[in-house]
């Protein structure tokens, strides 16, 4: 395309100032696409397995009284495939990049690798002192929730997100909602509120991005 | 128009590496194969431009060691991206006139 090398009178193709512009937008737009994370797939992810995976637990508990085995394997699994989805996705995303917004993201990562793993041991302690049944799985899915709640809002403030905020905020609410609800409403609560929150959040970026591309292709569009 | 605008921006192949370089935040950096997948250019041609860019003083090339392994780095110096600014600025102004 472009990819002539430059010949002493200057470069081969002279744009337009329309044309210029649109190449930079073009351009602009492509870079952040290859370079940052997609706001859409992991809140879609997210989404899609509190979604399907608290719905298996509440639907086995209404049954049962307690979620079984495999409902249990079922929600373990979901959460596992949104973890490496995340994971391999900002990674091959952001890797080939270096500084502030790279090091900014590396401690958030670790922020939610530190906050899981403490909350695990927490919740081992919790158990050897004798918690068990309802208790338990109330401590471990809104504790969970008070988690990934906080580690929002401060993503939100090291990020300058303000919709990252209200999605911590909202699952905040959800936390405490879940916590008061009680066995077996508590899967019920986290699958539409949580899950809901996050396809919610997937929606809203996509009408963000569409926003921000009509309203570039308005200006250059006026010349 | 050229005679207006910044000439080593105003090459499209330059402009495409400089406007990839101005999505960037202050402060960050972007290896080379990186950005020459982002430009979908050869090596020795992606880097005869950031010489020029260079040379300008618009382009910030840190060369490393990741491991054993020579990396480079790129990113737009404040004089780059402040040149940059005047020219998306200038083509604005150029449309707006051609416009009324």
């Amino acid at each position: 395309m472009t990819d002539s090398p430059d010949r002493p009178g200057g470069d081969a193709v002279e744009l337009g100032a329309a044309d210029s512009l649109r190449l930079i937008r073009e351009q602009q737009d492509r870079a952040r696409a290859a370079l940052e994370p997609d706001g859409r797939a992991l809140y879609g992810a997210w989404g899609v397995a509190w979604l399907a995976g608290y719905l298996v637990l509440w639907t086995s508990a209404r049954a049962h009284g307690a979620p079984e085995a495999w409902a249990y394997w079922v929600f373990a699994g979901a959460l596992a495939a949104a973890v490496v989805f995340t994971m391999v996705h900002t990674i091959s995303r952001t890797s080939g990049t270096r500084g502030v917004s790279a090091r900014t993201g590396a401690m958030y990562g670790w922020s939610w690798m530190l906050g899981f793993l403490t909350f695990s041991v927490f919740l081992g302690g919790l158990a050897r002192a004798g918690a068990d049944g309802e208790l338990m799985a109330l401590v471990s899915n809104g504790g969970a929730c008070l988690v990934v709640g906080l580690l929002y809002l401060g993503g939100a403030a090291a990020f300058g997100d303000r919709s990252l905020f209200v999605l911590g905020a909202w699952i905040l609410l959800v936390a405490a909602a879940a916590t008061i609800a009680g066995l077996p409403m508590t899967y019920l609560v986290m699958a539409l509120a949580g899950g809901g929150g996050f396809l919610v959040m997937a929606a809203v970026e996509h009408l963000r991005l569409l926003r921000g591309r009509r309203r570039a292709d308005g200006a250059v569009g006026r010349g | 128009m050229a005679d207006a605008l910044d000439p080593v921006i105003h090459a499209p192949a330059r402009l495409r590496v400089v406007a990839t370089l101005a999505a960037l935040d202050a402060g960050d950096e972007l290896s080379f194969p990186k950005l020459q997948k982002l430009l979908g250019m050869t090596a020795g041609n992606l880097s005869t431009h950031l010489r020029k860019l260079e040379d300008a003083g618009y382009v910030r090339v840190t060369k490393t060691h990741e491991g054993r392994t020579p990396a480079t780095y790129l990113a737009l110096a404040p004089q780059g991206r402040r040149a940059f600014e005047d020219y998306t600025e200038a083509l604005t102004g150029l449309l707006r006139g051609a416009g009324s």
